[in-house]
């Protein structure tokens, strides 16, 4: 494990061994739910844990305490754990895969496609009754995976394979899509365009609240995610060099480089389209969690994903109570500590002519 | 049996012709250089030995099986190259580094046995990168970091090591240097190895052959003494050359016209 010190810098020098990176994951795991009880507690009602640890109460005289956690708050700060999650790990492979640390999984499409899926659901007024109540979440999916085929075709026409042409695909498909975006929204009706706002800074105060199943099936969808692009972790330390050095130790690059970016990208649709758009929890994460613990994308998977939870969960409990009773999108809060944090970064390279650490 | 045998091969991109009916073999434990004038196509077969590159036409044997039956990781088992110098995005160390190179014998979990970590103990103490290992790669000199990517190569554990001009960017005493590893691993492993350099007085010194590149369809390759001679050398590299020699290894010095007017 390595410690950023002034003066003096350690690096990684022994292996990393199963033991070892369970041992990691287990410790931010413990601290992910520690954190998760806290934001469960933390709000504008008062709530006691001993009081709702005396479980749900009767139907005449239920446990308010009880209600208030396990049908508000837990909700909400599980899904804002799996969003944070899918967004931080994301971030962590797109930032491999164009060996760029300030990539974002946004640069590649991804939002503003969530975006206009979400907008067109908005606007038609669709209503129908599945399952989470809500078409907006389904429709952002949508828009957010064809989003992500569109860059990944215009990619591949432009260059097979090559990561700079997808970068570029990714700008260009995000800035028609926000054209397209801010169109709609100039035409739109004055009874959408709260709706439409709030969706695209992002919040968490999302119809699928209502119901829990679909937010045990996020964390479970992001979670196996994150696992298959655990697997790949050896594959893309390498990839992160160059494509002939992945070759070169015996990596199929393009095969490689194809699920990456496509799981990566499922798990950030999955995010964005219950949440809306959250920026800079997939750049500030996995950066952080570099300095304190080395590239090792084996480890920085898995401890990005952990960190993108704790992070959004804290991030969104600190927007549901800082204007109490009104609430802040998350997203702004998550823009507020992203952007001076990129700034940083932006500085620290041009000193020193690299990102290294 | 040849270990690497390049058959009529030839190679164009699209709009350019690079390579034209190459044909040559390199026996087992044999060190060749590959020199030649920029944009001769050096690094191009380069790539087509290591798999990158396909030929256009004709093929490319290893141990007597055709390149196109190898699949990565099987040929990784077989070759090994060491990359140009050059500053990763992320700021690995150089243990993470080295270990990169036993990708291919990872287990399907990815993570390193016992054998990796040794396989990468000795090619440290080869390459003589134990004391950097606590180190990242962006705090290292190019000629520091050189040695950790010849690192990486070696401790892929192949009989076939290609370099992509190892001793770009390094003063005389670390080219010496390199020069001196490549050798020492060649005798003691029996590494064929097949290093891309313009350096042609080490590479007279240290190599047995040398593949020399020209314009497609020129090339000429044999022992190094027959290849690296004057007349040979200003037929490719179109300038005045004056030979010497040390015992049977020829020098060759470029003679420049500091005197003349520039040309009006």
């Amino acid at each position: 494990m390595s410690v950023e010190k002034k003066g003096e810098n350690r690096a990684v020098t022994t292996p990393l061994t199963p033991t070892k990176l369970i041992l990691q994951v287990a410790l931010g795991v413990v601290l992910l739910v520690g954190v998760m009880v806290l934001c469960c507690l933390v709000g504008t009602q008062e709530v006691s844990l001993r009081d709702v640890l005396k479980g749900p109460g009767t139907t005449e005289k239920p446990n308010l305490d009880y209600e208030i956690i396990v049908r508000i708050r837990l909700p909400r700060v599980l899904l804002a754990s799996a969003i944070g999650l899918a967004l931080a790990a994301s971030g962590a492979v797109f930032q491999a895969l164009l060996r760029n640390p300030l990539a974002d999984p946004y640069i590649l499409g991804v939002s503003s496609g969530a975006g206009l899926g979400a907008i067109i659901a908005v606007m038609s007024g669709i209503q129908w009754a599945v399952w989470w109540g809500s078409p907006v979440a389904l429709f952002a999916f949508g828009g957010a995976m064809a989003a992500i085929w569109l860059v990944w075709m215009i990619g591949r026409a432009a260059g097979r394979g090559n990561m700079t042409s997808l970068l570029l695909a990714g700008v260009v498909v995000n800035a028609f899509l926000s054209a397209v975006i801010m169109f709609l929204i100039s035409v739109a009706g004055s009874e959408h365009l709260q709706t439409t706002i709030f969706w695209l800074m992002g919040n968490l105060n999302a119809a699928a609240l209502e119901d829990v199943r679909v937010i045990w099936l996020t964390l479970g969808l992001t979670m196996a995610g994150v696992f298959v692009l655990f697997l790949l972790g050896a594959r893309l330390n390498i990839i992160s060099f160059g494509d002939s050095d992945a070759h070169s130790v015996g990596v199929s690059v393009v095969i490689v480089q194809r699920i990456a970016f496509i799981v990566a990208g499922l798990i950030t649709a999955v995010a964005v389209s219950f949440s809306g758009l959250i920026g800079f929890v997939g750049l500030i994460v996995p950066h952080a969690v570099r300095l304190l613990l080395g590239a090792d994308h084996r480890r920085l998977i898995p401890l990005s994903a952990i960190f993108g939870g704790i992070f959004l969960m804290i991030s969104d409990t600190f927007a549901r109570i800082v204007v109490a009773p009104a609430e802040l999108p998350v997203g702004v809060v998550t823009a507020l500590v992203g952007g001076p944090f990129f700034l940083v970064l932006l500085v620290r390279y041009a000193r020193r002519g690299h990102w290294g650490d | 049996m040849d270990m690497i045998e390049v058959k009529n091969v030839s190679f164009r991109y699209p709009q350019q012709e690079v390579l034209r009916d190459i044909t040559f073999r390199i026996a087992p434990g044999r060190f060749l250089a590959i020199a030649g004038p920029n944009g001769a196509g050096k690094t191009t077969l380069l790539r087509l030995l290591n798999g990158m590159l396909k030929p256009t036409k004709g093929g490319i044997t290893i141990d007597g099986e055709p390149m196109s039956r190898y699949n990565p990781r099987r040929l990784a088992h077989k070759i090994a190259v060491v990359r140009q110098d050059v500053l990763p995005s992320f700021a690995y160390s150089v243990y993470e580094t080295i270990i990169m190179g036993r990708t291919c014998h990872f287990g399907p979990m990815g993570f390193e046995s016992e054998a990796d970590q040794q396989a990468v103990q000795a090619a440290m103490e080869a390459t003589e990168t134990t004391q950097f290992a606590s180190r990242r790669l962006t705090q290292l000199s190019g000629g520091e970091r050189q040695r950790v990517y010849i690192a990486r190569a070696l401790a892929q554990d192949t009989p076939i090591l290609l370099l992509d001009e190892p001793t770009s960017f390094l003063d005389m005493r670390h080219q010496v240097a390199v020069f001196d590893l490549l050798k020492g691993l060649q005798k003691q492993r029996g590494i064929t190895i097949i290093a891309i350099t313009h350096n042609l007085n080490l590479a007279g010194q240290y190599c047995e052959e040398m593949l020399l590149l020209g314009p497609p369809g020129q090339y000429t390759i044999g022992p190094v003494r027959n290849i690296l001679t004057a007349a040979t050398m200003e037929r490719f590299f179109h300038v005045k050359i004056l030979q010497g020699h040390i015992g049977d290894v020829n020098f060759l010095l470029p003679v420049g016209r500091p005197n003349c007017d520039t040309g009006r």
